[in-house]
Parts: C-alpha cells; structure tokens; sequence
C-alpha cells in the first residue's frame, strides 16, 4: 500500500479517537468526573476550584455556572429506573422521601436545556411548594395529560431529562465514604407508555 | 493490509495528543460559554436582575424556574467594587465566579445570619494599597471578598419559597446593588 494511503489511515484514526474520546468524557463523563446513583449522574467538582478540566469543559461547553459541590448539587437523570430514555410519550413518577437540605427542587427540560412550555405554567416543584403525604415523601407524575397531584407537564417535548438542584445539602459522607444523600435519591418509574 | 504496530501506537499517541489538546482547549473556544452569554445582559459593575426562566428566555441553559437571579459583572481594574443586598431568606446564595465559570467563593443566607450584607470584591494587588480599602478590612460590617483576576462575576441566587413569593423576591433583588467604590466614599454604615 502506498505511503501516503497509510499516513493518511493512521491520522485520521489519531482525529477519530482523540476527538470522540474526548467529546465523550465532557458530554457524558466518567469515573474520574460523575458518580451515578441509580438514574441520576451528578458532576462532583461542578464549580470547584480544583475541578478537572473535563469538568470544566462540561460546564463552559452548556454555557452553565453551577454552584460549588458543598453549597449545591446537581443531580440530572435522562433515564428511568430501568434504563429506558425518558419520553413525553410515557408517563412517570419521581417519588421519594424528603431530602435532608435546606431547599430542593426537580425541574423538567428538554434535551437542549430549555423549560418545556405548558399552559399550566408548571416547570418544577420545590421542597416548599410540593403536595407531600403525612410521613413526608412526595409523588410527582410526569405526563403530558393533566394528573391530579404534583403534576409536572412534559407537553411537546419528545425526549427530556429531569434536574434535581439540591442546595446546602445537610448530610456529608456515611461511614464508607458514600454520600448519604446518593442513598436519599427519589426513584423515577414509568408508569404508562402506549 | 500489513499491520504496523509501531504506527498504531504512534496513532494512539497522537490520538492522546489531541484528546487533551481538545479538552484543555473547549473553556477557551466554547462560543456560548456563561460568561459570553451573560457579558451581553450586563454593563460592568451594574446590578441586573435576570428575567425570570421560562420556555421563552433563559439567560443561560437549565437554570431553575423556581428561583430567581441578579448578576453583577465586575471590573475591578480600576479600583475595588462594593455589592450592597438584604438577604431576606437563608436560601439566598451568593457565588462568585472568575470568567472561566469557576465557582471560587460562595456565601449562603443561612452563613450570614444578618438582614443585610456589604461585600467588598478587590484582587490581592489593590486591596491593601490605599487608605480606603485599608479602612475595609477594619469594617466589621463588610465582608471582603479577594477575586484572582480583574474580571468576575457574582451571582445571588434566590430560590423560591412558593410560586406565590415570585414578586417578592425579584423587588427584593432589584433593591440590591453593584458598584465601583468611588474614592472617599464611606464604606461601612
């Protein structure tokens, strides 16, 4: 084979695998950057001053300005319990017991970031403002179709992803350095999918 | 095809090369970066209260619907820049931030336990230097905030109590203010 045909192989699998690589480590992250509990993958030095250069990537890349991981955390799911992508064409639950932080909030958006507009003008639910049962935990139904309840709109929206914002999260670390509050996460079911 | 594997690894070398190159290089080139998106909102050292998130405007990518927010995009090249707020809740959060986004200091509602607050941004170089900023540190009623670099951003953040306290809190921002320290002027009251 010639020369040139073989540099030119060579170098365009160096591009391939150094481009996709490194889109794939600051789009979805990795071991080094995000811990995933269930659904939910959270971006643990968003914001830090020691934060990796992925880290940083990530976030100047979605144009965000995060709050250092000890003030607030972002927890985002595009997923459901089981894996599946998370569709305006189903409905589904976000349920769980009161997180131990001073505020917490669960938003809906579409894949770009946007709110997904609704004419119930309904885009999240705060630990303030949610209907909760008498031993605290909370049910919110995602559906396109009004539910009774905590009801947040997936209207017009194909794919979407939930952002759970916890700010001064109380609890720290267990004994086995997990953080306790992975352990508190709501847990996100489908419910009904024609 | 005769493999060569000493091109391979060569490949995967430069492959590594450009990984980083790439990941080290996307702050800088990001075009729509925080920092670009709000610089457009913003004069320096001015106050402005964001327009409440919403499918229609959203200042910057998934920014919460329930919670409001003012930034002031500081320029401390000529001279320290005075931030002047009540904090009418403990959930309010205020984040500083230098121009590649980093988050380098915060300071929550519930830290400050006080009904206002004066916060003082200078870097390192003119903080000391005249007899103004000097007077700051005594000030007990300031708190100073050391910012790397002349350029920065601070951001207060007011998570809503309940949809219903939504006008509340945006007056309560937009009595906040932002501003260059001008000389002589008194600083603690």
């Amino acid at each position: 084979m010639p020369k040139i045909v073989q540099l030119t192989a060579y170098s365009g699998l160096a591009v391939v695998v150094g481009l996709s690589s490194a889109w794939y480590m600051v789009d979805k992250g990795s071991r080094l950057t995000t811990s995933h509990s269930g659904p939910w993958s959270v971006w643990y030095r968003a914001g830090n001053p020691d934060a990796d250069p992925y880290t940083r990537a990530h976030f100047a890349r979605q144009g965000r300005l995060p709050v250092t991981t000890t003030s607030a955390l972002y927890y985002t799911a595009n997923r459901d319990d089981e894996g599946d992508r998370l569709t305006a064409d189903c409905d589904y639950t976000v349920e769980g017991r009161p997180l131990d932080a001073a505020w917490w909030s669960i938003a809906a958006y579409r894949s770009s970031g946007r709110l997904i507009p609704n004419k119930a003008n309904r885009y999240a639910f705060s630990n303030r403002d949610i209907a909760r049962g008498s031993d605290g935990r909370f049910r919110i139904v995602l559906s396109a179709e009004p539910r009774p309840g905590n009801w947040l709109p997936t209207v017009d929206s194909d794919l979407f992803q939930i952002m759970l914002r916890i700010y001064g999260p109380r609890s720290s670390r267990d004994a086995s350095g997990e953080r306790r509050i992975d352990a508190q996460l709501p847990r996100i079911k489908r419910i009904n999918c024609p | 095809m005769k493999l060569s594997w000493y091109a391979i690894a060569l490949s995967l070398l430069v492959a590594g090369i450009i990984h980083i190159i790439a990941v080290l290089g996307i702050p800088q080139i990001a075009p729509r970066n925080a920092w670009t998106r709000l610089t457009t909102l913003a004069d320096a050292n001015t106050l402005v209260v964001l327009p409440h998130p919403s499918p229609a405007h959203q200042s910057l990518p998934m920014m919460a619907p329930d919670m409001r927010y003012a930034i002031c995009r500081y320029d401390l090249s000529r001279g320290p820049v005075r931030i002047n707020t009540r904090i009418p809740d403990e959930l309010w959060n205020i984040a500083f931030y230098d121009p590649s986004g980093t988050n380098f200091y915060t300071i929550s509602g519930g830290d400050i336990k006080r009904e206002k607050i004066e916060i003082i941004v200078s870097t390192q170089s003119n903080a000391l230097l005249d007899d103004e900023t000097n007077a700051l540190i005594d000030s007990e009623d300031s708190l100073v905030v050391t910012s790397p670099e002349n350029l920065g951003l601070v951001m207060i953040r007011a998570p809503l109590a309940g949809m219903s306290y939504a006008d509340r809190t945006e007056r309560a921002l937009r009595r906040a203010s932002c501003g260059r320290i001008l000389p002589g002027a008194q600083v603690a009251r």
